[in-house]
């Protein structure tokens, strides 16, 4: 009996300190996040693009190139694409959301304020309610174009700053098996193919889910942008800098249900601002463009390309774009759904491998084994 | 007899004094590899140690690789709740078990267990698909060889099913 209250009073004192010690991680991790954050945005920032590239360079690699040879090759391709396309859009975005946002202020809105004004004031004989509601869509237009300004103007000077991220991103893809044959040595026995299994089924899926919202992404960036081109052709150019606003539509197809809307926004608000001679049927066809990029997306490419492990519920979906939005604006609604994604897959392969292996000492090998004396 | 699905010294060639990379070299699955590929077969094993009486694998859990017994010994158990425990062989040094996970995720057949402290690789089913898709012609290599293996097995097994169906029509006709 007294052994047992000792084993006990171990046991209980092995909790106490496993307790300890994981509030002790947590207070530690919240101590040092603010001075941290920089730093780890940019270990994500390189780590995405080190799930995004790997395919690529595991084909280079399959073609007979050494793997450092492979990475160099992939990550100049890339650059000079990126150098190439941010050295023609960024200075353009700029532009367009400076003029904008004067547009906002200029007579273009004022003519547009009056329109409703008389509109709701005809309809339904009230031209306060009018007044209000021009006067907030006024206000929220110039101040998401501000900071849309603002951000792009951080970009910017985040782009020029960032050497280090394909630095980072470099032996990340060469070194990961390294470090993850490092990471593992360190489990014990009894945890080790649990560990080595979970582990590689979480990098296989998020990869997979990754890679497939990226090429998601891309498709629909590609569609969008030739229906916007399209229109132009057809209407005498209604949609200044359509290539970004197809592939902005893209990027925000990042977040389901509520991507496709935030993607149309700017061609229709562009079309409006631009007042061409037949403004109804272009906005009607830029509706049409969309909706036939989401019909093709959610028949085809998304089934294809996106994983199925990460379905989420439109609830959940919705719930941590607000936020995601609420944490870091609107970089965090659009990183949202990976994450959550992320954590989906991550959890959800944990449990399955919890269930799956044994973890106590088996009673008829390890126990009785050594107690049988059979070795 | 001995048992074709884990006795495996008809494909083990004698030991060679050395390091892992020797060691490998006897495993018939990477016994047609250069050294060159050995040498990158040997960046993905994993080289884990075993106490006396500790598991390296349980009967029942999902397989994901093959092990290679570099010192020290293995026993292999098959495990009844109510029958208890069956040793079904003792692999020593150079002896190789679990390569079937190789192929896929399926329980484990028998549970295995260091008899003594033991140095053991582990060449696990997601590096082998990492190295087939990096680099084919060496993984298409190993994947043969494994197919080799397998086949002989089968053969054996083969062999053993109508021995003993020889022994029964024998014991039947009198």
């Amino acid at each position: 009996m007294d052994n047992y209250a000792y084993q006990l009073y171990s046991q209980l004192l092995k909790t106490f300190w496993r307790i300890f010690l994981i509030i002790l991680s947590i207070a530690f991790v919240m101590f040092v996040f603010p001075f941290v954050k920089d730093v780890l945005i940019i270990f994500i920032i390189a780590w995405l693009l080190s799930i995004l590239l790997s395919p690529l360079v595991d084909f280079f690699e399959s073609k007979g190139l050494g793997r450092s040879w492979a990475i160099l090759i992939v990550m100049i391709l890339i650059l000079t694409l990126l150098v190439l396309s941010f050295s023609q859009i960024i200075p353009g975005i700029i532009r367009t959301v400076e003029s904008l946002t004067s547009k906002l202020q200029s007579n273009i809105i004022t003519d547009f304020s009056v329109k409703i004004e008389n509109f709701f004031e005809k309809n339904f004989n009230n031209a306060e309610l009018a007044r209000n509601v021009t006067a907030k869509l006024n206000d929220i237009g110039v101040k998401l174009l501000g900071s849309l300004g603002a951000f792009f103007k951080s970009v910017g000077s985040f782009l020029a700053s960032i050497i280090i991220i394909p630095f980072i991103t470099f032996f990340l893809i060469k070194d990961s098996r390294r470090f993850k044959r490092a990471m593992i040595s360190k489990v014990p026995n009894r945890y080790f193919e649990l560990s080595l299994n979970i582990l590689h089924k979480i990098e296989n899926q998020v990869g997979n889910y990754i890679q497939g919202q990226a090429m998601d992404a891309l498709i629909v960036g590609i569609l969008s942008t030739a229906g916007l081109f399209i229109i132009n052709l057809v209407f005498d150019g209604p949609i200044p800098y359509f290539f970004f606003i197809g592939m902005l539509a893209g990027v925000a197809n990042l977040i389901p249900y509520l991507g496709p809307i935030v993607g149309a926004v700017p061609a229709l608000t562009l079309a409006i601002l631009n007042n061409p001679p037949n403004l109804g049927i272009v906005l009607l066809w830029i509706v049409i463009v969309f909706v036939i990029v989401q019909v093709i997306d959610n028949a085809i490419v998304s089934p294809l390309v996106v994983s199925k492990s990460v379905n989420m519920h439109p609830v959940i979906v919705v719930t941590v774009v607000i936020i995601g939005g609420n944490i870091a604006g609107a970089m965090g609604m659009l990183f949202a759904v990976p994450f959550t994604g992320i954590i989906k897959v991550t959890s959800s392969q944990i449990i399955w491998g919890l269930k799956n292996y044994r973890l106590r000492p088996s009673p008829i090998t390890e126990e009785s084994y050594s107690l049988e004396g059979k070795s | 007899m001995e048992n074709p699905i884990w006795g495996n010294s008809i494909f083990r060639k004698k030991k060679k004094e050395g390091n892992i990379y020797a060691l490998l070299k006897q495993v018939p699955i990477f016994s047609d590899l250069k050294p060159k590929e050995l040498i990158e077969v040997e960046k993905i094993v994993h080289r884990r140690k075993y106490k006396k009486s500790e598991a390296v694998i349980h009967m029942g859990d999902p397989g994901l690789g093959m092990y290679i017994i570099v010192k020290g010994s293995v026993e292999i158990i098959e495990e009844d709740k109510k029958a208890g425990q069956k040793t079904l062989a003792k692999l020593t040094e150079g002896a190789f078990f679990g390569d079937l996970a190789l192929l896929d995720e399926s329980p484990r057949s028998a549970s295995a267990v260091a008899i003594e402290d033991s140095d053991i690789i582990g060449f696990f089913r997601p590096d082998f698909l990492d190295l087939l898709k990096r680099k084919p012609k060496l993984g298409i290599k190993v994947l043969f060889a494994l197919a080799r293996v397998v086949g002989e097995r089968l053969r054996q097994t083969n062999e053993l099913l109508s021995k003993i169906q020889e022994e029964k029509d024998k014991a039947r006709h009198g």
